[in-house]
């Protein structure tokens, strides 16, 4: 079989780091090719360049055979490659017909043509099984809709090959389904699609093969029919990770973070959260579990002080903190590693050392004054990034050239910073690869054994399964059920997950 | 050269392209009205360049607008627009004005200082209300400011007209205060030019504010770099919604940073006042706060870049006297030519650094672009 896409000794170097060496992968039409490999290792550079974004400094691309220099995006789409992006570039006032064709309008002498627009869009859901109304407004759709509506969008422009950068990252259980689902349709279909995700199990359901890199370079390419997750793994990092991670025995103590009868506003002021009590207590790991959108995001946020309650309270340390705000919650010891790193974690255009003290700045240790006394920072930031692995070419890189991963474990070394009393972690793990993942995961559970109380809000049932002591399941704005660690099945928290056990005790 | 070097060349190089085709925009009018432009630019160049009262009349002239490009930067470096430093600067400068002729009698150690301090508090006050508003009420900046520029012409020239004009002047055109005291202005700094073996010529109302604009550039260019507070402004700017997530309150830093602004623009209408009047005249230099927008465009709001570019600004308005002295070219031909050379390099410059600016994004692919539940959190001004 001809391989669609052959890229050849593509070597791509950034300012102190070699990002892509010497990588050559052939894909086949018609395939799931997976890309996996640690934080850093150079997967989204190399699909990057596929798409035009990034040159290469050398090797070179055949596209059906045929030697291309892939200069642009545009040049890449038009040769039937496309891109999903993982921010979406959409607008949210626009309906999805109008999105989907957004530059690349159809037209009627000039003019535009809204209903071939909206017919175009239909036929394409359709040929592919896409359940999506072109003629929903975009703002009112799930973040697994809007992910449907980027891949009409590339659809929309003829590609033939996808590419997907860690499209699950942002999914719940249930869209990863159904984004699946759609993906073995495409490929029935005979599109081809590269994949990149850090989660091994996503990767060996779908796959047809796997390349794996590891530093910049191929380290192999493995059929997923005969693949296990150890062997990826193994070959990803360069030494078997073990995957059973001990729970240490902790003695709970003291309630650190109660939450009494919280009511807090949502979007558009409808309440998000409505009437919701739970208590954290130091040595424990309380999970959220629950469908993104049920009023974690907003829980979060006010356990943090960055939204006000509408009723109820929130003590922090035996206070009561209900008007405090965030300077003072975080005072007493908060630490927050949010949901979207992008928009509330990071300034990505400040340099690695000043987002690493970014919340810990006004601490004394960083200067006596006014100013912030350099070589304390250095050292301070120096550590953090050697302990927690995150891979940059220096510390006055900026931030946003680094990879996803390795922005993330930034955000995570510098809110386990200075021994908090609290954690509020969202998606913690969120786009780590797995070495990296265990770690946060151990760092969790060592802070526990310390005495940290903390609240994880996670969309992996598997992550709060295995760190949680307790587990509250969130649906439409309040707990439903309560369980201790190993009272429930998955199955049973899922049925709370979707309100349909809820229901069921009502109607019983 | 790598696409990298390239950039770098092209950033460094931005100013002068973008003057480059100031230069060639303005040819066109230059031949319009049938001149040559090499001779027209040849003159310029000699006429500024190499008369020593020029230089100095240059160094006078970038004075004020050291400050009001600094006090136009600061706002814009906490995404703020302050338009109003044309109010604040009036109100700042009639502040200090009548410090200086209202008090008598006090020693020069104290009476200068008092009224700066008058101009600083004048600045404030005036900048006040408009932060107040936005923090509190969300009124737009853009808009209250520019009221406020109307409330400041107004009320300055009703206190110099009928107020305190003085009486001295009744029955003459001019409209003006009285003279200050002695000790309120601003020694020259041609003594101490002239100690460090440096001529400038005897005229030359160039005083000690140059110097003081140009410390403070580097003291804020300073603090924004090394400062906790500095570190705070940045983030504010870079990304809101971390700001705030790190807990540094957006409403405290903007309004120190509007209020800074408005004490730098308290002092732009000094070094003229101070300096060179020795009253508040009715012909007072206006519309410094509008060309410190310019300044601080040009200089992308870095405080270093601004005494460069106030330096330009000035050397322009130099050489178009020239020019307009020996050249014989009409005065309203002269101003077009200014506001074209101006505009010119404010939009070619613009256009090279998006440029530069748009391929390293391409670069970095950097998607600030939020997710679209957050489309609001875009930053950077
Ligand atoms: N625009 C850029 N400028 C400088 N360095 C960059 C840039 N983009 C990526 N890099 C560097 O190249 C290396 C590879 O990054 P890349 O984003 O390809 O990793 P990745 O495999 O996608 O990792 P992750 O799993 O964390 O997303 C990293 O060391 C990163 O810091
Ligand atoms: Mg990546």
């Amino acid at each position: 079989m001809a391989a669609v896409i052959e890229l050849t000794g593509i070597t791509k170097r950034f300012p102190g780091v070699l990002a892509n060496d010497q990588v050559s992968l052939a894909v086949a039409p018609g395939e799931i090719h997976a890309l996996v490999g640690e934080n850093g290792a150079g997967k989204s550079t190399l699909m990057k360049i596929l798409y035009g974004l990034y040159q290469p400094d050398s090797g070179s691309i055949a596209v059906r055979g045929q030697p291309v220099v892939l200069d642009s995006p545009r040049r890449a789409i038009s040769l039937g490659i496309g891109m999903v992006h993982q921010h979406f570039m959409l607008i949210p006032v626009f309906t999805v017909a109008e999105n989907v064709v957004l530059g690349s309008e159809p037209a009627r002498r000039g003019r535009l043509a809204p209903d071939e627009a909206r017919r175009r869009v239909r036929e394409l859901c359709d040929q592919y099984g896409f359940v999506l109304d072109p003629d929903a407004e975009l703002g009112a759709l799930s973040v697994g809709e809007q992910q449907r509506v980027e891949i009409i969008k590339v659809l929309y422009r003829g590609a033939e090959v996808l590419i997907l950068d860690e499209p699950t990252a942002v999914l719940t259980p249930q869209e990863v389904d159904d984004l699946f689902a759609n993906l073995r349709r495409l490929r029935a279909e005979g599109k081809t699609i590269v994949f990149i995700s850090h989660i091994l199990e996503e990767v060996l359901a779908i796959a047809d093969r796997i390349t794996v890199l590891r530093r910049g370079q191929v380290v192999g390419m493995l059929e997923a029919a005969r693949a296990t997750k150890a062997q990826i793994a193994e070959m990803m990092v360069g030494r078997p990770i073990l995957m059973e991670l001990p729970v240490p025995e902790v003695a709970a103590g003291e309630p650190r973070l109660v939450v009494e009868g919280a009511v807090i506003a949502g979007a558009r002021g409808r309440p998000a959260v409505r009437g919701l009590s739970f208590a954290v207590r130091s040595g424990e790991v309380y999970g959220i579990a629950g469908v993104e959108g049920n009023g974690q995001s907003e829980l979060v946020e006010a356990l943090v002080g960055l939204r006000p309650l509408v009723s109820g309270r929130l003590l922090i340390m035996g206070r009561d903190v209900t008007r405090t705000g965030a300077r003072g919650i975080r005072l007493l010891g908060v630490a927050h590693i949010p949901e979207d790193r992008h928009r509330r974690g990071l300034v990505l255009a400040m340099e690695v050392w000043e987002n690493l003290i970014l919340g810990h700045h006004t601490r004394p240790i960083f200067g006596p004054g006014l100013l912030l006394d350099r070589t304390a920072i250095e050292r301070f930031a120096q550590e953090r990034v050697a302990r927690f692995d995150v891979r940059t070419p220096s510390l006055r890189t900026p931030t946003l050239a680094l990879s996803g991963g390795n922005q993330q474990k930034l955000i995570v070394a510098r809110e386990f910073a200075f021994d908090p009393s609290v954690l509020v972690a969202a998606q913690p793990t969120r786009g780590l690869d797995i070495g990296a993942t265990e770690f946060v995961r151990r760092q969790i559970l060592d802070a526990k054994a310390a005495g940290m109380a903390v609240v994880l809000v996670s969309a992996m049932l598997e992550e709060i399964l295995t760190l949680a002591d307790r587990i509250g399941v969130i649906h439409a704005g309040q707990i439903v059920a309560e369980f201790a660690r190993g009272a429930a099945t998955p199955r049973e928290i899922g049925l709370y997950m979707t309100g349909a056990r809820q229901a069921e005790v009502r109607a019983g | 050269m790598s696409p990298r070097v390239r950039l770098t060349v092209l950033q460094m190089l931005a100013p002068l392209l973008a003057i480059g085709f100031g230069a060639l925009v303005a040819s066109g009018i230059i031949l319009a009205i049938g001149k040559n432009p090499l001779d027209v630019y040849g003159l310029m160049l000699r006429f500024s360049l190499t008369r020593a009262d020029s230089v100095a009349a240059i160094f006078f002239k970038a004075t004020p607008l050291i400050f009001a490009g600094l006090a136009v930067a600061l706002s814009f470096r906490a995404n703020l627009w302050n338009i109003g430093v044309e109010g604040q600067y009036y109100v700042g400068a009639f502040a200090a004005a009548w410090v200086g002729f209202a008090i008598r009698g006090l020693p020069s150690g104290v009476h200068l200082p008092l009224a700066v301090l008058a101009a600083l508090a004048g600045g404030v006050t005036w900048a006040l209300l408009p932060i107040a508003l936005k923090l509190r009420r969300g009124a737009h900046e853009v808009i209250t400011t520019i009221m406020m520029n109307y409330i400041a012409s107004a009320l300055v020239l009703y206190l110099l007209a009928d107020v305190f004009r003085d009486p001295a002047q009744a029955g003459t055109p001019r409209v003006r205060t009285p003279e200050f005291a002695p000790n309120a202005r601003v020694p020259l700094l041609r003594p101490a030019l002239e100690a460090v073996g440096i001529g400038i010529p005897e005229h030359s109302a160039l005083n000690w504010f140059l110097p003081l604009g140009v410390v403070l550039c580097l003291v804020a260019a300073f603090l924004l770099a090394r400062s906790r507070f500095g570190l705070e402004v940045r983030a504010v700017a870079g990304n809101p919604t971390a700001a705030e997530t790190a807990a540094i309150s957006i409403g405290r830093v903007q309004f120190m940073m509007f209020l800074a602004s408005g004490a730098v623009a308290g002092l732009v209408g000094l070094s003229d006042v101070l300096g060179f009047f020795g009253y508040f005249d009715i012909d007072f230099p206006k519309g410094l706060g509008f060309l410190g927008i310019s300044v601080a465009l040009l200089a992308r709001n870095n405080p270093v870049g601004i005494l460069v570019a106030a330096l330009l600004f000035a050397f322009l308005d130099r050489g178009a006297q020239g020019v307009q002295v020996f050249a014989d070219v009409p005065r309203e031909v002269i101003t077009i030519l200014q506001a074209v050379i101006i505009l010119a390099i404010v939009v070619a410059y613009e256009l090279v650094t998006r440029y530069v600016r748009t391929q390293r994004k391409r670069e970095a692919e950097r998607v600030i672009l939020a997710p679209v539940a957050a489309a609001a959190g875009e930053g950077g001004a």
